[in-house]
């Protein structure tokens, strides 16, 4: 009895002090940024553009580099919910569920998860200069598509594995077909779950630099076209922190808190509408 | 034959090689009660999925044989699935709201069968929800969640959907299993009054919900039509030992028992234990009967019995304490 005793307790230990590692980190980052971020904000940071010499510490913004970043995530988010949300629900039983290939589609998606996006980036630059295309939004959105789709689907494949039998049955006891089964009873059960799926989506989006560097391109300028090149966020923070001006660096670390916001402020939203969503769902 | 709703013909059904139904020939008669009475695990909710074609969904299930519903096999591949299983309802045994509105759970079926019409709709939700007895206590909150409904009333509401779509036949999988007596009893008033208009077929093991609703009543036994006719004859004079055995509340095993150990007083493990060192002395195919009264014993020496491959044939309670499992030696 003793003995189960101390073992959890020393488990309840552990898990404190592994909750205690992640909020520690977090809280550092958030410190750091913060510390070294926040005075160099101002309101001009964000809703200004960057004028000539930005970078050697004179006039200017990262509004380029905001708008961009929602623009490059929010279209990849968009696109890649719709091809996601196609596959997730072929992987389902009704579909081809019953044979090996469920299985096959599913460690392919893992593997992809785990490629660096580096090499998406580089594939994506491959493709695109064979194709003669610049450096653009739309090629920074395809890539970034293709970066998301691994993570949304697999966060979807187990959201929609999770849906009760019962439900699915009763819907078509009704005479309905797969299609409408899909879209009308199980997407919806399944709302929170999208969700989910679309924010973890976003923050690997919107946070990385690496498949952007190329297909996306930078600029001073806020794209009017699809095929013109954009700025964002994470490139903006890698650019100024490379400067050798304090100032500019500060400012780094001032788009760094931008960033933090924004993917804050999706967090919290898509809680907020997480719970009016569950308001029809069976439990 | 104009009284024959249903005509199942020749049907066998598997899954992964175990038969769950076996040769079932049977008619099932227009606008009447049919009850499939018969234990657990004798095939009584596959017949019913059969029926509907729900079975298609299920993996590994074989099915052979035909089931025609005038005219048109339901089992032919060249039947629509979905104009089927409109023209044939379900009621499960776990109330399934649809996640959404009460009054979209009810138009839900309506609307993808092509009507649009706001007024129509209102009308067919409005006189589901009244057949099925629901209308007075849901008519002030149509919009809100299905899931926040009491699960008699959940229950209510699926048989309002399941009419929703006009169908002819009403399969109805333990219906109120789930639900307390009150609302069991709700149900089965409905059914009665809806059997003026539909086919019903509905699967108990409650042998006294058959008798009160049954007009015709079908035996089944592990896979095996045994019974079938007016729910009268059968009742009252039942043609086979199974039947008579089944609604005295006696679960007649074919093979005689050969080995009969008491297990009362005897915890987990200790009652399984002794069941397989005595299974170990009979030879394949024979019966040993044990006695337990340890509560989770119930359903635990099944559960360790059929682990390691041996079959239970039966499991029933004696008295209040006592419960007797049967077990054949499997190799």
């Amino acid at each position: 009895m003793q003995r189960r005793k101390t073992e959890e307790a020393v488990f309840k230990g552990l898990m404190i002090a592994s909750v205690s590692i992640v909020a520690a980190g977090l809280l550092t980052i958030v410190a750091v940024i913060a510390w070294k971020g926040v005075p160099a904000l101002s309101i001009g940071m964000i809703t200004q553009t960057p004028k000539g010499g930005f970078y050697l510490g004179k006039e200017g913004g990262i509004l380029n580099a905001i708008v961009g970043s929602l623009y490059l995530a929010g279209g990849a988010t968009l696109l890649a919910l719709v091809i996601s949300l196609l596959v997730a629900l072929f992987l389902q039983r009704e579909y081809i569920g019953k044979s090996r290939w469920a299985g096959v589609v599913r460690l392919s998606l893992d593997v992809l998860w785990g490629v660096p996006s580096i090499v998406y980036g580089a594939f994506g630059f491959v493709i695109m200069v064979y194709l003669g295309m610049r450096a653009s939004l739309l090629g920074g959105i395809i890539v970034l598509t293709l970066l998301e789709i691994p993570i949304m689907a697999r966060a979807l494949d187990e959201v929609l594995r999770a849906v009760p039998r019962e439900l699915k049955d009763a819907s078509y006891a009704l005479g309905t077909t797969r299609l409408e089964t899909s879209l009308n009873v199980v997407t919806r059960q399944v709302l929170p779950g999208i969700l989910t799926a679309v924010l973890l989506a976003f923050g690997r989006g919107i946070g990385d630099a690496a498949s952007v560097l190329f297909t996306a391109g930078y600029t001073d300028r806020i794209p009017t076209s699809l095929l013109d090149p954009v700025a964002s966020l994470p490139l903006a923070i890698f650019f100024q922190l490379g400067t050798p001006f304090p100032e500019v660096q500060a400012r780094g670390y001032a788009s760094a808190v931008v960033l933090l916001v924004i993917v804050l402020l999706i967090a919290v939203g898509s809680r907020v509408l997480s719970r009016r969503l569950t308001k029809y769902v069976v439990k | 034959m104009n009284d024959i709703c249903l005509r199942i013909h020749g049907l066998n059904v598997s899954y992964d090689g175990h038969t769950a139904l076996k040769n079932i020939y049977l008619d099932i008669p227009h606008r009447q009660i049919t009850a499939i009475i018969g234990p657990s695990g004798c095939g009584k909710t596959t017949l019913l999925r059969s029926i509907n074609r729900l079975i298609d969904l299920t993996d590994g299930a074989k099915i052979r044989g035909e089931i025609w519903l005038d005219g048109h096999n339901v089992m032919s591949d060249r039947e629509d699935v979905t104009s089927i299983r409109k023209r044939i309802g379900l009621i499960s045994q776990k109330p399934s709201p649809l996640p959404m509105s009460i009054y979209d759970n009810v138009a839900y079926g309506p609307r993808i069968h092509g009507m649009r019409d706001r007024k129509e709709l209102d009308k067919t939700v409005r006189s589901c929800l009244e057949t099925a007895g629901l209308w007075t206590e849901v008519k002030d909150r149509l919009q809100s969640p299905a899931t926040r409904l009491s699960v008699g009333q959940q229950q209510r509401l699926c048989l309002a959907r399941s009419l929703a779509v006009r169908p002819e036949v009403l399969l109805c999988d333990e219906p109120t299993s789930a639900l307390d007596p009150v609302s069991s009893q709700n149900i089965e008033n409905r059914l009665i009054e809806l059997k003026k208009d539909y086919t019903i077929v509905i699967v108990t093991h409650n042998i006294h919900q058959a008798m009160r609703l049954a007009d015709y009543v079908v035996h089944l036994y592990l896979g095996e039509l045994v019974e079938h006719g007016p729910a009268s004859e059968v009742f009252q004079r039942p043609k086979q030992d199974r039947t008579r055995a089944y609604i005295n509340g006696t679960v007649l095993t074919k093979p005689r028992t050969d080995v009969e150990i008491n297990l009362k007083g005897k915890v987990c493990p200790l009652n399984f234990v002794f069941a397989k060192a005595a299974l170990e002395n009979l030879e394949i195919g024979q019966v040993l009967k044990v006695i337990v009264d340890y509560p989770t014993a119930i359903t635990e020496v099944p559960r360790a019995m059929e682990y390691d491959g041996h079959k239970v044939l039966g499991v029933k309670q004696l008295n209040e304490t006592d419960w007797e499992v049967i077990i054949q030696k499997r190799e």
